[in-house]
């Protein structure tokens, strides 16, 4: 279907006419040149349709702004689905007091000893930065035990994968919590380094380590 | 009086608008989505099959809205190339309706998908990509709107819109910095310095770190001023006409400044910055852009004799 336009005078092609007479005018200039005339793109949805889409544009625009003001109307209106797309507006309301790592410390089933395992070919979307899936799953989930075990499954399944001779048995996973230099005396440039370079200034916390048991029956599994 | 306001409402919501407009935020949004998402996209079977990590089933836990599960690996390409196709499909205006629809739903199902990969770009842009599949988004400076005109060379080209859906993404973009603000004043940004502590991690690029050792301790106290005046008062800033080009401006300084010391947030300023571009440019300057038309002047370089 051919859509046709609507043809109309509107009031900036109106004032676009004024302008170019005024600048004639200035020019010592007698002609006026016609504007051209304008045209109405026609909507193609229908008027409930568009009514429809205009109310919840207005719950979508309300939800937003009264969940950032603090109130719990969206919360105990919307479905947690739909609430979770007008969670966007809380951008870094709080300062930071420390840089956070999160890292890994692999069972060595060779050595008997923990060593840290870099994860990151492990978690390949953004790798180096802390949208990583690791880094976002420690974020959200660093006190929920299911998610935390389902991780150590991962990690040494993955580990024991993709470097053979470097198999572990479970993991222990932690943060590190990097001091944030006083306010205009910047430090060095951020970049990943191994924890055994960090000071002893930079406090780690342990948040999972797989039990000994665990550890033991998977080191003694086949490779 | 209340008839009065309510017609008054009604006139606003309801002016016309410059078609170009709603193009720009047609070519945009989308471009600064997939920008976004590349980086997911190019990873599809971890992100959204059993090739990668997936948090389990939490039954109703706060962090996870919806439980999905995985995909199989095929169809996690296979939606990963569809969200790529329709995407540029919607910013080149091709079948720009269905591109839109598709373009929503699939982000959006997604972004439930996997939480932990769930940040503010791609959680708005469902929303902003149904805004764009209401309106008729393929009327110009597409695909779609060139495919019409070689039909049928006599028809005027469209020039402008109903406003509603430019005044949604107007208040939209009101809403949220007003919003952000809000939730600042209720955080750390009166009495803390936020923005430096913010800049101290993998989220500081190059440019980041050098800007922290050039500017000062006090000038970090005045952007953060400045960020907190312009956020709360957005509503008023692009309510007034005498200052919704300062406005304008002092936005747009704000995203580039985000897109360049913050990594990865470069796409969320990509987007805010060419929203705000697109709905409060003022007019001359859009219609500038409608009076460029580089075909029309390459095809006149063409007829030129040599």
């Amino acid at each position: 279907m051919r859509p046709h336009f609507i043809e109309h005078e509107s009031e900036s092609s109106a004032r676009q006419r004024r302008t170019s007479v005024e600048v004639d005018s200035v020019e010592m200039s007698f002609v006026d040149p016609p504007a051209p005339p304008s045209a109405l793109a026609p909507a193609w949805a229908p008027l409930w349709l568009r009514r429809a889409g205009a109310v919840a544009a207005a719950i979508y625009l309300l939800s937003i702004w009264l969940g950032a003001a603090g109130s719990r109307l969206p919360e105990q209106v919307l479905p947690p689905p739909l609430r979770f797309f007008t969670q966007v507006a809380e951008l870094f309301p709080k300062a930071a007091t420390d840089a956070i790592e999160w890292r890994v410390r692999g069972w060595r089933c060779d050595r008997g000893t923990f060593e840290e395992v870099d994860v990151r070919p492990f978690f390949p979307i953004r790798r180096d930065d802390k949208e990583n899936q690791f880094d976002r799953t420690m974020f959200f989930y660093h006190r929920q035990r299911a998610v935390l075990e389902a991780l150590d499954e991962y990690i040494v399944a993955a580990q024991n994968h993709q470097r053979a001779d470097e198999r572990i048995g479970g993991v222990m996973l932690l943060s590190l919590r990097i001091p944030i230099p006083p306010l205009g005396m910047p430090g060095p440039r951020q970049h990943w380094m191994p924890i055994a370079d960090y000071p002893p200034s930079v406090a780690r916390k342990y948040w999972y380590s797989t039990p000994p048991e665990v550890r033991q029956k998977r080191c003694r599994g086949t490779p | 009086m209340r008839p009065r306001i309510a017609t008054r409402v009604g006139a606003w919501l309801g002016a016309r608008q410059p078609i170009e407009r709603l193009a720009l935020l047609r070519i945009m949004i989308p471009l600064a989505v997939l920008g976004f998402l590349s980086s997911r996209l190019a990873h599809a079977d971890h992100w959204l099959s059993a090739v990668g990590f997936r948090v389990p089933d939490l039954g109703g836990d706060w962090r996870q809205p919806m439980y999905l599960p995985p995909t199989p690996v095929g169809v996690a390409w296979a939606m990963a190339v569809t969200i790529a196709a329709s995407g540029l499909c919607l910013a080149v205006g091709l079948a720009t309706q269905p591109a839109a629809a598709i373009f929503a739903l699939l982000v959006g199902y997604t972004t439930l998908a996997d939480r932990r990969e769930a940040f503010t770009v791609n959680k708005l842009a469902p929303v902003l990509a149904l805004a764009l599949f209401l309106a008729p988004s393929g009327a110009r400076y597409g695909v779609d709107a060139w495919r019409r005109s070689r039909r049928d060379p006599a028809a005027a080209r469209p020039t402008e819109i109903e406003g509603g859906v430019i005044r949604f993404f107007q208040v939209f973009l009101a809403t949220m910095y007003s919003a952000s603000g809000i939730a600042k004043v209720r955080g750390d940004w009166l009495t803390e310095q936020v923005l430096w502590t913010h800049l101290h991690d993998q989220y500081q690029t190059y440019v980041g770190w050098l800007v922290m050792r050039i500017l000062p301790g006090w000038a970090w106290w005045a952007l953060q001023g400045l960020v907190l005046l312009f956020e709360v008062g957005a509503p008023l800033w692009f309510a007034l006409s005498s200052t919704r080009k300062p406005a304008l401006v002092i936005g747009l300084v704000m995203h580039i400044m985000i897109g360049i010391m913050f990594g990865p947030v470069v796409w969320f300023a990509l987007l805010m910055g060419s929203m705000l571009v697109a709905c409060y440019l003022p007019e001359p300057f859009l219609l500038r852009v409608r009076r460029w038309n580089p075909a029309a002047r390459f095809s006149r370089s063409l007829r030129r004799p040599c």
